[in-house]
């Protein structure tokens, strides 16, 4: 692209490369999709297309790489930075292990010099990284694998619960995709920072968020930045009027619930989200909440507090879109929520065990509060006290993990994307 | 990085010593609903504590029965001991063929059994087997076999419990325990059987199992046949009756035949026996006593017939 003689050449060269990197992304993760969509369409006005559909397996963590390739593309393509010419290199920023299947997504710009540059070994950065990776652990094994278990059998069998039931498997799938996504990413974090590298940093303690727009700035970070720096300032970011702004807001919205995975539950809970944005993107108090919430403070004020939990619940309620099988699914779930039997006792099989899960989730919540200031949450923990009471915790930790490890091992969600 | 790497260790150190230590405090101290992946239940179900310890007192048998709940609630040591033969039951809860082999290599020296009747089942074949494990970490002695077992099986709780289980023996946590031979319905039998009181099953619907066999139970169950032919102790596959209805349920039991006839003598009691599900089953998956006896007393028949005693 770079050596392109001309601005026709150097257009031509960068579509081409657009189009293939989407083109993988386009046959692998959405041919199916839109194809059975075409069909079922058609089928509405009487047209009956038997369309090919490919029985192809998802090549794990397509969404990520493609999207590592995209924001090389398009930063040469700007000329934000210089061609890769080495490409091992090259390569290593596209494969680098920890962020293959998972993200966090990288920009070039960020991960490609921390490659090239000669890298010296750093005890404190790789401390840090042993910390963070056993905080991923905790959270994928003990917390996001536990709520799993009580989040499958809720959402499997919804029909067959009370309303209260139903609240009580969205807040288990709450924690479980936040424990196993944000677990994921710490453990990525931890294990670059053994290798002298930082990666982008992809949860900021989201479910302590006051508002939608604090929820985006903190929750899969480096995708969020992604659409925002690749999609939404090229289509005219806030530049323009309400309109732009709102039409642009929804486009990535829209998109960013498409990345998710071809199916309509992702689109409408993207949708959803994007009609939460709304009023603060109208009323202009999209960026009111920069700060961490409670600097400095044990507790948060009871605004804070209520605040919080409006937030978290708007998610919750999105979740179960990205949780059920279809989009019926996700209605007759809400709908069972809001029906008289949200007053009735929870009751579901494992009610007993369960408990022990909200104990846990307890104290992660604590963990994550009192850490909330930090990078992650243990960072700083007991960092002010001797090592023993500090090694204490970690083990302590080692501990919980070996204790409540579920027996059945539970896939990353976000591998399937 | 020397430093790193030598924090690294130490810590290391400290939260293996830290977690040794913090399971004994849990395992006291803790309600067993939050011992998530700590089961170290003594004299738990299946009478194993009292078998165990009975079983050191036998030798020279002339059967020794093996296998899951179906062994020790459906080989009647009373039935045999009349026709003349010394045996014992060795059976334990979910037992599978990786406990099987540990208490082979334990026992078989001093059993010197002239037959050794193993109960096979797809049930039991398709597990994991780690009940059985953690009960016979629990009611057993903690010796390398346990190690060898908990390395095989793999799992947080079998491991947990082991750690728990040495730290039990070394402070003698137990020493006083003794197990009621009497508890609830099943009341145990000298020799190691079980006898339930007489009750029946009422059958459910019970849903359709394709049958899955977990192959390292199966290599297991190769490895016991192995150390079995190397002290020329014949064995005798069998698999117990179970409700005709949870018998039926199986998509596969053909197959199954046939895997386990590969394996030596086998005979599956399902097909040589037409009990009915509600006058001889206590549940779905033991006899009750009416029908142990008539299923012990064919098996006698069976094993004349195959002349199982009298290679030996």
């Amino acid at each position: 692209m770079r050596e392109a003689g001309n601005i026709r050449w150097k257009r031509i060269w960068f579509w081409l490369s657009i189009v293939i990197n989407l083109g993988f992304l386009g046959v692998f993760k959405y041919y199916n999709f839109f194809a059975e969509s075409l069909a079922e369409s058609l089928s509405y006005i009487g047209f009956h297309i038997d369309l090919l559909t490919l029985n192809i397996i998802l090549p794990v963590g397509i969404s990520f790489y493609t999207f590592h390739g995209l924001s090389y593309v398009i930063d040469v393509y700007k000329e934000r930075i210089e061609p890769e010419r080495n490409f091992v290199d090259y390569a290593v920023f596209v494969s680098f292990f920890p962020l293959l299947v998972a993200g966090p997504i990288e920009r070039a710009q960020h991960l490609l010099p921390q490659i090239k540059r000669t890298r010296i070994f750093n005890s404190e950065q790789a401390v840090d990284g042993m910390r963070q990776i056993l905080w991923g652990l905790f959270k994928k094994i003990v917390i996001a694998d536990n709520c799993a278990t009580f989040a499958n059998e809720i959402f499997n069998h919804s029909d067959a619960y009370s309303g209260s039931t139903l609240v009580l498997g969205t807040l288990f799938f709450a924690f479980q995709i936040y424990g196993d996504f944000s677990g994921y990413s710490d453990i990525a974090l931890g294990t670059a920072r053994l290798l002298g590298i930082e990666l982008l940093r992809n949860f900021a303690f989201p479910y302590f968020s006051r508002d939608i727009a604090e929820f985006w700035r903190r929750w899969h970070i480096s995708l969020s930045t992604w659409f925002r720096d690749y999609l939404y300032i090229p289509l005219g970011g806030s530049r323009g009027g309400i309109w732009m702004k709102v039409r642009n807001t929804f486009v990535i919205f829209l998109v960013s619930g498409f990345w998710h995975g071809a199916n309509w539950t992702f689109i409408v809970w993207g949708a959803l989200h994007a009609l939460y944005y709304m009023p603060l993107l109208v009323s202009g108090n999209n960026r009111n909440n920069l700060a961490t919430v409670a600097q400095g403070k044990l507790f948060p004020d009871v605004k804070e507090f209520g605040q919080m939990v409006l937030t978290f619940g708007l998610t919750c309620l999105a979740w179960i879109f990205f949780r059920a099988e279809n989009v019926g699914h996700a209605w007759s779930y809400i709908s069972e929520i809001f029906s008289q039997s949200i007053i009735e006792i929870p009751r579901f099989p494992g009610m007993k065990k369960a408990l022990t899960t909200i104990m846990l989730v307890t104290f992660f919540m604590a963990v994550e509060w009192h850490g909330r200031e930090h990078q992650f949450a243990i960072q700083r923990s007991f960092s002010q006290k001797n090592r023993i009471v500090r090694w204490s915790f970690y083990a302590f930790i080692v501990f919980l993990i070996g204790m409540f490890m579920p027996t059945e091992e539970t896939p990353f969600i976000y591998f399937q994307f | 990085m020397k430093s790193f790497l030598k924090y690294t260790f130490l810590f290391a150190l400290f939260a293996g010593v830290f977690y040794v230590f913090a399971l004994l405090v849990w395992g006291i101290v803790m309600p067993e609903k939050i011992k998530s992946n700590l089961n170290y239940r003594i004299g738990s179900y299946g009478h194993m504590y009292t078998r165990l310890k009975e079983v050191n007192q036998y030798k020279d048998l002339d059967i020794l029965f093996l296998g899951s709940s179906h062994a020790y609630r459906g080989f009647d040591t009373r039935i045999f001991q009349k026709e003349g033969l010394k045996t014992f039951n060795l059976g334990s809860s979910s037992q599978s063929p990786v406990q099987t082999k540990i208490l082979l290599e334990r026992h078989v020296n001093q059993l010197r059994p002239k037959l050794v009747v193993i109960d096979v089942s797809p049930l039991i074949l398709s597990g994991d087997g780690v009940e059985a494990a953690l009960d016979l970490i629990a009611n057993g002695p903690v010796d390398k076999y346990c190690f060898e077992m908990a390395l095989e099986l793999g799992h947080p709780k079998v491991y947990n419990t082991l750690v728990f289980g040495m730290l039990s023996s070394f402070f003698s946590l137990h020493k006083n325990y003794t197990e009621p031979l009497q508890k609830g319905d099943d009341n145990y039998i000298q020799g190691g059987y079980v006898e339930r009181r007489l009750d029946y099953y009422h059958p459910v619907q019970l849903p359709v199992k394709t049958i899955e066999l977990n192959q390292e139970l199966v290599n297991s169950l190769i490895d016991c046949l192995q150390l079995l032919s190397e002290k020329q102790i014949p064995v005798w596959l069998v698999y117990t009756p179970i409700a005709p209805s949870n018998f039926r349920r199986y998509i596969g039991n053909h197959l199954f035949d046939k895997q386990m006839g590969r394996l030596g003598m086998y005979d599956n009691f399902n097909n040589i026996l037409s009990l009915n599900d509600s006058l001889y089953f206590y549940d779905a998956d033991h006899l009750n006593q009416n029908g142990v006896e008539l299923f012990n007393k064919r098996m006698i028949e069976v094993m004349k017939e195959h002349k199982l005693l009298e290679a030996n």
